[in-house]
């Protein structure tokens, strides 16, 4: 993929819905104020997906795929909503949410590696049983003890969300991005068979990263409760494919071997830009088309990924060439 | 007839659904209380589980060809959508249900047409698909309802014949087509030699794009159906949440048959049988009198158990195969 494509599409489409939505722009005040709330609001409503996309990338780097993830974080996030809103949420809830997250994803590990369950197929298995089990431990009710808990809401705020990410992609990242860790799952993502012959322990690695997805699932379960404050059992059903599609336009490969964490990131940032121009456009959208402008989004969505992927597969070729 | 046609982990799985699905309508029959008749399940049994079936074998061609559609249940919504447009202006009903098996028909050629000429893996194409017959469907409905609030009611009975009178008999005849096809079709082998391996399939003389396009137009058949009773089924079709995971459990229902998601393996009889053995055993909670809450975890317990058996089993001869 080129370097300035993606930020390319996404300066477009800012440009684009500041144009049609935004207020008017007269001066340099109004305009500084304007993308300050604006960016920030990106920023701190996309965290939590930004944060899947991270375990994403890795877990597609493999040539797996984690359909799980929504139910994944709607369980977490389900059971830590038993507990009351005080105090002792702290370390009564959220440990034991960490542990549930990081034991949920080693369980689709242990099916992928260890059973030998293809990826796709063993991760809708999961979807299907954890999504059961948030109704299980819910039922029908919905829960909100989460802004009770002092110091809570703080993470749904742009400081909280810009802590995690910072800390999640820009330190993880780097580390990541320099590891050995990663040249190997990359490996085992391009060829399986020869990762196993140069000495790489394959399962061990795919049990790894299927955990740390589970970490991010339990990040992205804090992130959310703070800004929604609630969670019943249906809630974040379909994110998994809006974490993938993110992931996919990023530039990593879905077969495997090749992922950039940069890509990810821009290409969860593109999705956000999307839905909030769309609704920011609401009002334009009824006076000059003959639908509602979010309806656009799903459209919309479609077109980005396949252009997005197309246009990635045809530089790589012509690299290659 | 059956040598060569249906490889022998494939007749094991048949074998193991058959005596399952068996044990389950023996249990059920057994739990009947009172009042209830074993035959009216069964009878309603066929309806109940058309969509799926006729779905199953839609995709169970294209993950053949190592291929797959995620988009089918959107297609199913645009199909839809499209109905309840014919019906709110008031055309003849075997016009609106030969509009809506068309369109899902059509839907299923272009996914065909785009990953032939794109050369974008399948499962990327049909993720969007996913994505964006839906948008698709809302749209439409926007512009061509007036009023468009959600949801499109259908309250005549005209228009629910497919869905509501012959479901059971478009299902059997279906399933003879599909059995027949089966056994006697070139079709599916060559699907499955796609499958197994682009490369060979070339060498053989075949276009791996036109037998790959032929698999989604033969899917596009069965999808059509699908759609048709899954329509005229409901009393109102609301686009933003009409069949939302329907394709989850669709291709649940393939690879429980036995069908390798990865193509090259697989057979249309197991895919049938893997959709009634799903539906049984949740009809078998219903009667066990289990909690509804507890019907995903089974549903995925179970797609777990199988296939994690079934691979937790063959494991060492494949890591053997593999590294040979």
């Amino acid at each position: 993929m080129r370097r300035w494509l993606l930020p390319a599409i996404l300066l477009s489409e800012i440009v684009l819905f500041t144009a049609i939505g935004g207020p008017a722009l007269n001066s340099v005040l109004a305009f500084t104020k304007y993308f300050q709330d604006y960016l920030g609001d990106i920023l701190a409503q996309s965290a939590p997906v930004l944060l899947l996309a991270f375990g994403m990338t890795m877990v597609l780097m493999t040539a797996g795929i984690d359909l799980s993830v929504g139910s994944m974080v709607a369980l977490v996030a389900c059971v830590m909503s038993s507990f009351p809103g005080r105090a002792d949420f702290w370390w009564t809830a959220a440990p034991l949410g960490l542990v549930l997250a990081v034991s949920l994803g080693l369980t689709n590990g242990i099916l992928i590696a260890l059973l030998d369950i293809p990826a796709i197929v063993a991760t809708l298995g999961t979807m299907i049983l954890y999504r059961g089990l948030c109704f299980v431990v819910m039922g029908d009710v919905e829960k909100a003890p989460f802004l009770d808990v002092p110091g809570y809401e703080w993470l749904g705020q742009f400081w909280g969300a810009v802590l995690l990410v910072f800390l999640v992609f820009v330190i993880g990242g780097q580390y990541f991005h320099r590891s050995r860790w990663r040249r190997e799952i990359l490996m085992i993502g391009g060829n399986r068979v020869a990762a196993r012959y140069a000495g790489i322990p394959v399962s061990r690695r795919i049990c790894q990263v299927y955990a740390l997805a589970g970490l991010a699932a339990f990040l992205a379960a804090i992130c959310f409760t703070a800004r929604n404050s609630s969670v019943s059992a249906s809630s974040l059903s379909g994110l998994e494919l809006h974490v993938i599609v993110a992931v996919v336009m990023g530039g990593t490969r879905v077969q495997g071997g090749a992922g950039s964490l940069t890509g990810t990131f821009f290409g969860v940032l593109i999705l956000a830009v999307l839905e909030e121009g769309l609704r920011s456009a609401a009002v334009w959208g009824d006076q000059h088309l003959p639908f509602k402008i979010s309806h656009l989004q799903y459209l919309l969505l479609g077109t980005l990924l396949v252009a997005g992927v197309w246009l990635s597969t045809r530089f790589n070729k012509q690299a290659h060439k | 007839m059956l040598q060569g046609r249906i490889s022998r982990p494939i007749v094991q799985r048949l074998v193991v659904l058959l005596m399952g699905t068996i044990i389950l309508l023996t249990v059920i029959g057994l739990l009947i209380k009172e009042g209830g008749s074993f035959f009216e399940v069964l009878a309603r049994a066929g309806p109940n589980v058309a969509p799926t079936v006729l779905a199953a074998l839609a995709l169970t061609g294209i993950i053949f060809t190592g291929a797959i559609d995620l988009s089918i249940a959107s297609m199913i919504v645009v199909a839809g959508t499209v109905f309840g447009i014919l019906v709110f202006r008031g055309f003849n009903p075997v016009f609106c249900y030969a509009a809506c098996f068309l369109t899902a028909l059509t839907l299923s050629v272009v996914n065909g047409c785009l990953v032939r000429v794109l050369k974008i893996p399948a499962i990327i194409i049909t993720l969007a698909g996913l994505a964006f017959y839906r948008g698709l469907a809302l749209v439409i409905a926007d512009m061509w309802v007036p009023g468009f609030s959600g949801n499109i009611s259908v309250h005549d009975d005209a228009y629910h014949a497919p869905g509501k009178l012959y479901a059971g008999w478009i299902l059997l005849f279906a399933l003879a087509v599909a059995g027949t096809w089966e056994l006697f079709a070139k079709s599916p082998r060559r699907w499955l030699a796609l499958g197994n391996s682009e490369e060979a399939c070339q060498l053989l003389g075949l276009d791996p794009g036109r037998v790959l396009q032929s698999a989604f137009l033969v899917s596009g058949l069965f999808l059509g159906t699908a759609a048709l009773i899954y329509v005229t089924r409901v009393q109102s079709i609301e686009p933003a949440r009409m069949a939302l995971g329907f394709e989850l459990q669709v291709i649940g229902a393939v690879i429980l048959g036995g069908t390798n998601i990865f193509g090259g393996e697989g057979s249309y009889a197991g895919s049938v049988l893997g959709a009634f053995f799903l539906y049984f055993v949740l009809e078998l909670l219903i009667y066990a009198g289990v909690s509804p809450y507890f019907q995903e975890v089974v549903t995925g317990a179970i797609i777990l158990g199988v296939i994690g058996l079934d691979c937790g089993l063959n494991r060492r001869r494949k890591l053997l195969e593999e590294l040979k």
